[in-house]
């Protein structure tokens, strides 16, 4: 697609934002209930279906076909109107369909990829109390009955796991393998009998985890994706394969409301009716964030066009992931900062937004969503340097 | 940026890495005329090949990865970027065919400290006085003046408009001005009262305020291509010692404490390529955006080049802090970018104005 056609796109999706972009929706969800939350942003997406624009990654045939191009100026379009964020579908549109898409079987993508795009919502149960950064250390089992698998065990940190209609289930399947080679990877359909929730509420006040227990789950066999005791890699597979573009919005979104929210937050008057704008030292971190913000949605967009021509390194996407969570933390610690007294005073941020909502001291709490989930910030600077740099690994402890 | 352009991009940057890691520290200027990398920039007419700042900027970050000594920022991207943005009057487009194939350096006395990046460029002053017409300042810090067979001096006349009055440099007073980087040459050049009625006056091409500024933000991007290539060097060398220097009975880079502080080198220096390529290309095609670009390259990647050069001599243990060993050359380069053409400071001042 040559410039002229690319700048035709964005001008389509311009007038698109400006035409279906709710008005005030931040206001709106701000101290939303539940049900509010989540009606909003199945309209929001069903709004961007229509559109074309809700599952622009996905080929062609499923309803996506966006080239990466063309996704890069939906994300910065997006960004720059300020719209919603599908907040409740992300494992749904990436995750799931990611793993559906490498992984499974014809059947399996007949039956959910259109149904996720009714709204099927998905939840993922990864992590376990004792398997955090040693994913693979995993402990739930399933057990093989005929053409069935029973499931034990208790999953933690599932995201609206409470509001899922199904889950990508990782369970060991051979208890004697060694541990990355004895798991497998399920589609849980989450009405199943012997699933029990109990919601986690988070150091912001809000409620967005759960914990999950499994008590004799059946799943069909139906329903595993990829080999039996190949979870693993399946998993592997698809935990970065969307992170580039994941990331590329998350960017775009720091790059837009974010810096112009901290650039009015700088320029509003203090208590003492100075100008923090003309504040040195405002100005200067303010430029600085500015600076590191333009680096990163660069690199996200050079991450994408790695990604597309195959030549991905082996740490982008954990370049991008630290580089992201610890400007997000900086960056609203600054905002707090600067915020002061009346930052503390938000005691709820608007549902369906980014990580840089404006209720700065809130924003800063929840920016360890980003440093902890997903491969910790450590986990994440392990891999660079080992799969990046090639620095050996620590010798395994044996006991 | 089409694939086509960033594969020559590519190539040249091979190329010159060879070329270049055997040409040691101080590679022969005429191997660099011969590779054409002199006037990669320059019209075909001159003898040049047409290219653009993005390929000098490649040459910038391949000699900073050697540390290389060399008056490729004084005479290519300073001498030569004035020579092309002056009005093609008589005599300069001899000169800059001499600059491109090494017969001559050029330097340019430009302010190169702080006050180069949101004030006043021009250090010298031409005044018409007894129907003679007199230079008058000082310039200091000057890349490669010493090196150099003519100085471009930009001046102000009485009437505030800028322009470039180029002298052969034995009429200067030039005062090298040594510094803990070994591996520059700088010099302070003085006209006092300098009588120039018999030389040319050069005007630079459309709005010349603009076309001063624009070349400082040349030089200013090519310094931290510069501290681009040389943090690049270190972390390369700083991960080749962690892979092979044992303690405790096993690499050093196997533990964490190392491992993540090179993790964090590479993530700085991800973000500091992609910054710099931006700005590079926005110089090239001369877009509004250019000078924020610019200042951020300028303040992110200088900043970044001491945090790994640091990190890189910590890492090193004792032997990085011995003389022999070449991590305080880069430490010192690195510490010598972050000031020439605006600290990071300054930039991020001019990035400020711009919040009103």
């Amino acid at each position: 697609m040559g410039t002229a056609d690319l700048g035709q796109f964005r001008a389509g999706v311009q007038r698109w934002c400006s035409a279906h972009v709710p008005a005030h929706w931040r206001a709106a969800q701000t101290g939303a209930s539940q049900e509010e939350f989540i009606s909003f942003q199945q309209a929001w997406f069903q709004q961007l279906r229509a559109g074309g624009y809700a599952v622009p990654h996905w080929p062609a045939e499923w309803g996506g076909g966006l080239s990466a191009a063309e996704q890069v100026i939906l994300y910065q379009e997006l960004a720059a109107h300020d719209a919603p964020r599908l907040v409740l579908g992300f494992v749904s549109i990436h995750h799931a369909a990611a793993t559906l898409l490498a992984a499974g079987t014809d059947a399996q993508r007949r039956q959910h990829l259109p149904a996720i795009l009714d709204g099927e919502i998905w939840c993922q149960g990864f992590s376990e109390p004792e398997a955090g950064s040693d994913l693979a250390s995993l402990r739930t089992t399933a057990r093989r009955e005929g053409d069935t698998f029973v499931v034990n065990g208790q999953k933690i940190w599932s995201t609206w796991a409470l509001v899922a209609d199904w889950c990508l289930l990782l369970a060991r399947t051979d208890p004697a393998a060694p541990k990355r080679h004895g798991i497998s990877y399920f589609l849980m359909d989450m009405r199943s009998p012997g699933i029990e929730l109990r919601p986690i509420r988070q150091a912001t006040g809000e409620w967005h985890f759960c914990e999950m227990f499994l008590d004799n789950v059946e799943i069909p066999a139906a329903h595993l994706v990829g080999d039996e005791n190949a979870g693993w890699q399946v998993a592997q597979s698809t935990l970065s394969a969307e992170r580039g573009m994941t990331m590329l919005e998350l960017a775009e979104r720091l790059g837009h409301a974010g810096l112009s929210r901290l650039q009015r937050l700088c320029r509003q008057a203090g208590h003492d009716e100075a100008h923090p704008a003309v504040d040195p030292l405002v100005a200067d971190q303010l430029a600085s964030f500015e600076t590191e913000i333009a680096g990163l949605r660069a690199l996200c967009r050079r991450v994408v066009e790695r990604h597309e021509d195959g030549r991905a390194g082996p740490a982008d996407a954990s370049i991008v992931k630290l580089f992201y969570s610890e400007l997000l933390q900086r960056m609203t610690g600054f905002g707090a900062d600067l915020a002061g007294l009346q930052a503390l005073t938000e005691l709820e941020k608007p549902a369906s937004s980014s990580w840089e909502s404006g209720a700065w001291a809130l924003d800063f709490v929840g920016s360890w969503e980003w440093t902890i989930p997903g491969g910790t910030s450590e986990i994440q600077r392990s891999i660079i340097g080992e799969r990046g740099l090639g620095l050996p690994r620590e010798p395994a402890v044996t006991s | 940026m089409s694939a086509d352009l960033t594969e020559v991009r590519e190539e040249l940057r091979g190329v010159a890495r060879d070329l270049l890691s055997k040409a040691g520290a101080a590679p022969d200027w005429q191997l660099l005329a011969d590779a054409g990398w002199l006037g990669l920039e320059a019209d075909a007419a001159v003898g040049g090949s047409g290219a653009s700042f993005t390929e000098v900027a490649v040459i910038m970050e391949e000699l900073g990865r050697i540390a290389a000594v060399s008056p490729y920022l004084g005479s290519i991207v300073l001498g030569a970027g004035a020579l092309a943005a002056l009005d093609p009057l008589p005599g300069r487009d001899e000169l800059l065919a001499d600059v491109i194939t090494g017969r001559q350096i050029v330097a340019v006395a430009l302010a190169t400290g702080d006050e180069a990046v949101t004030e006043d460029l021009s250090p010298f002053s031409i005044e018409a006085s007894a129907g003679r017409l007199r230079l008058r300042g000082s310039a200091a810090f000057v890349p490669d003046a010493a090196a150099a067979d003519w100085i471009l001096l930009p001046a102000l006349t009485a009437s505030a408009e800028p322009v470039v009055v180029p002298v052969r440099s034995a009429r200067l007073t030039i005062e090298p001005q040594p510094v803990l980087d070994g591996t520059r040459r700088l010099a302070r050049v003085t006209a006092d009262d300098l009588d120039v009625s018999a030389g040319p006056t050069w005007h630079p091409a459309g709005d010349p305020a603009a076309a001063l500024r624009r070349l400082a933000d040349r030089a200013a991007l090519a310094v931290a291509c510069d501290s681009l290539g040389l943090s690049h060097a270190m972390l390369d060398a700083t991960v080749r010692y962690a892979r092979q220097r044992q303690q405790f009975g096993r690499p050093i880079g196997s533990f964490q404490a190392v491992k993540h502080a090179c993790a964090d080198m590479l993530v700085r220096l991800s973000i500091a390529r992609e910054l710099v390529e931006a700005a590079a290309a926005a110089l090239a095609q001369g877009t509004s955006a250019a000078a924020a670009e610019v200042s951020m390259a300028k303040s992110y990647a200088c900043s970044a080049a001491m945090d790994v050069t640091g990190k890189a001599m910590q890492l090193h243990g004792g032997i990085g802090y011995t003389w022999e060993s070449v991590v305080h050359v880069y430490l010192k380069r690195a510490m010598l970018n972050r000031s020439l053409f605006g600290s990071p400071a300054a930039h991020r001042r001019r990035l400020a104005l711009r919040y009103g």
